[in-house]
């Protein structure tokens, strides 16, 4: 395939980034790499329009931090998070809403998304399924 | 023609701080000015400018001709001034351009300058545009702020057993002292454990005292092909290498940018880490300069505590780092900070560094990223100097 055919794919607006339970991004039909959200050219190996792929609902928390400096529509402390999502899915960074518990890198998580219009638009909480 | 055949002629800098009644123009002013006078030029010997600066367009307005709008208070007209914006490399940027621009034959004596202005009415505003260093198609209204990304790249070490909590209030320390010795320096207070740790959580295991501040400053740099003027009778700095890369999307198991320019840089030069006699590295966050001890090959996985511990790094160490206070200290008045990490470096090498001298440098290395991507910087940029007359 050639180049050209990344002149072709959906503008970032018609893209989806989630399917309402899970993130939605691209997977390299050539060489496997992941993208959140989908990008229109392979980052790794420059083959155009890498199909669309929906990812895991679930992940590892890699790490973590405690942000206590607030933001306009953000009172702090909040904390956010960098999670590999399951099945060699990409590492994406989000807020991390623990509901009172303390977060712990290596913990199981599960993504949520928000309702239409809502910010930030996904998050992570702890996967209570998980073993 | 290689980078050989360019010379540092003339640094120079308006200190870093607060400076509420001085202008992008007052700022640019007297770093140019000092820089100039420092090659012992004119603003007519000026050839091409290279302007870096990241924010005014959000904090002053004035999103186009930057560097052509604070240059004509100084004097300079009709030669070409190309604007740079790389985040918080940028002034390492238009330094790479200058570079550029002397090895293509187009230039024999170029002005880069960096200039910045932080301090508004509204540090909301500040906030908000420093968060524009990320892609924010993607990052947008999660809260990405630029400390919380430090904070979780140094937990994620101080988990693994490769940095402990007792090192990143060590390096801090060491960062406030240094900078208490530097008169350009924004923070100039000497600092103890206890209060780096007591001090404000910003983004655990981040402190206040860990991280660098809003900040007002300018630097400026004039690079010259070598033979163009002639050596005011002290020693000459010459660029070794000059390299610049762009973050990619990590799976973790990848190099760091930061290895990898440093790698090209190396590489370019003919030299290694072991070569390097003083460094001033990316610390936005003080911590970050353990983790460019490691990414800049000055020590091996997990050996960046023992480095520090051993006394190495500090001024009358055997590899000084960040000598300046580096960017948590001297301040990281962000499109200035690469050219300021220069000119510490040449005024270390030329052995004109007062009170903060280390012990004669030959080779000097300066590393600047800026911005961010998902989980590395967005740019990383590593110049190499070199002193080429020997020390008495």
């Amino acid at each position: 395939m050639g180049l050209n055919a990344a002149l072709t794919v959906p503008t970032t607006a018609q893209r989806p980034r989630d399917n309402g339970h899970a993130l939605v991004g691209s997977r390299c039909g050539q060489c496997g790499a992941v993208s959140f959200p989908a990008r229109a050219v392979c980052h790794r190996c420059g083959t155009p329009a890498p199909a669309e792929h929906t990812f895991a609902t679930t992940g590892v928390l890699l790490t973590y931090t405690t942000v206590h400096v607030p933001r306009p529509g953000l009172p702090a402390p909040y904390t956010l998070g960098q999670v590999a999502l399951d099945d060699t899915g990409p590492t994406v960074f989000g807020q991390v809403r623990m509901n009172g518990a303390e977060p712990a890198a290596g913990m199981a998580v599960r993504v949520r998304i928000g309702a239409d219009g809502e910010t930030p638009r996904y998050w992570f909480e702890p996967d209570r399924f998980a073993g | 023609m290689t980078s050989d055949d360019i010379e540092v002629i003339g640094v120079g800098m308006h200190p870093f701080g607060r400076f509420t009644g001085h202008s992008l123009k007052d700022l640019n002013r007297v770093a140019c000015v000092s820089a100039l006078v420092d090659a012992g030029l004119g603003v007519q010997d000026v050839d091409a400018v290279y302007a870096a600066n990241a924010m005014a367009g959000l904090l002053q307005g004035q999103e186009m001709i930057r560097g052509q709008s604070v240059m004509r208070e100084i004097g300079i007209e009709r030669i070409p001034v190309t604007n740079v914006e790389n985040a918080c490399a940028s002034g390492s940027t238009a330094l790479r351009q200058a570079v550029l621009a002397i090895r293509a034959g187009s230039a024999d004596v170029v002005l880069v300058a960096g200039v910045e202005k932080m301090f508004v009415e509204d540090r909301g505003r500040t906030l908000a545009a420093l968060e524009s260093a990320g892609d924010l198609d993607v990052v947008s209204g999660i809260g990405l702020q630029f400390t919380a990304v430090y904070g979780m790249r140094l937990r994620r070490l101080v988990a693994a057993g490769r940095l402990t909590v007792d090192d990143l209030v060590a390096v801090s320390v060491k960062s406030h002292a240094n900078g208490a010795l530097n008169p350009y320096a924004q923070h100039r207070k000497i600092v103890s454990p206890e209060e780096v740790l007591g001090s404000r959580p910003i983004a655990d295991p981040l402190t206040l005292l860990m991280c660098s501040s809003i900040c007002d400053g300018a630097a400026a740099v004039v690079l010259a092909r070598r033979g163009v003027i002639p050596s005011a009778g002290r020693p000459t700095v010459r660029v070794r290498a000059s390299q610049a890369a762009t973050g990619y999307t990590t799976t973790g198991n990848e190099p760091s940018l930061t290895e990898t320019c440093a790698t090209a840089a190396y590489a370019e030069a003919g030299l290694g880490p072991e070569d390097v006699d003083v460094a001033e590295v990316h610390d936005a966050m003080a911590p970050a300069e353990l983790i460019a001890y490691e990414h800049l090959g000055f020590c091996g996985p997990g050996g960046a505590g023992a480095l520090l511990g051993s006394g190495a790094t500090q001024i009358d160490g055997s590899r000084p780092v960040n000598p300046s206070g580096g960017l948590s200290s001297r301040g990281h008045a962000v499109g200035a900070t690469g050219l300021a990490q220069v000119a510490e470096l040449t005024w270390q090498l030329r052995g004109e560094a007062t009170g903060r001298q280390t012990h004669q440098p030959r080779i000097g290395l300066a590393h600047n990223n800026g911005g961010w991507l998902e989980g590395e910087s967005a740019v990383s940029c590593v110049h190499l100097l070199e002193r080429t007359d020997p020390w008495d």
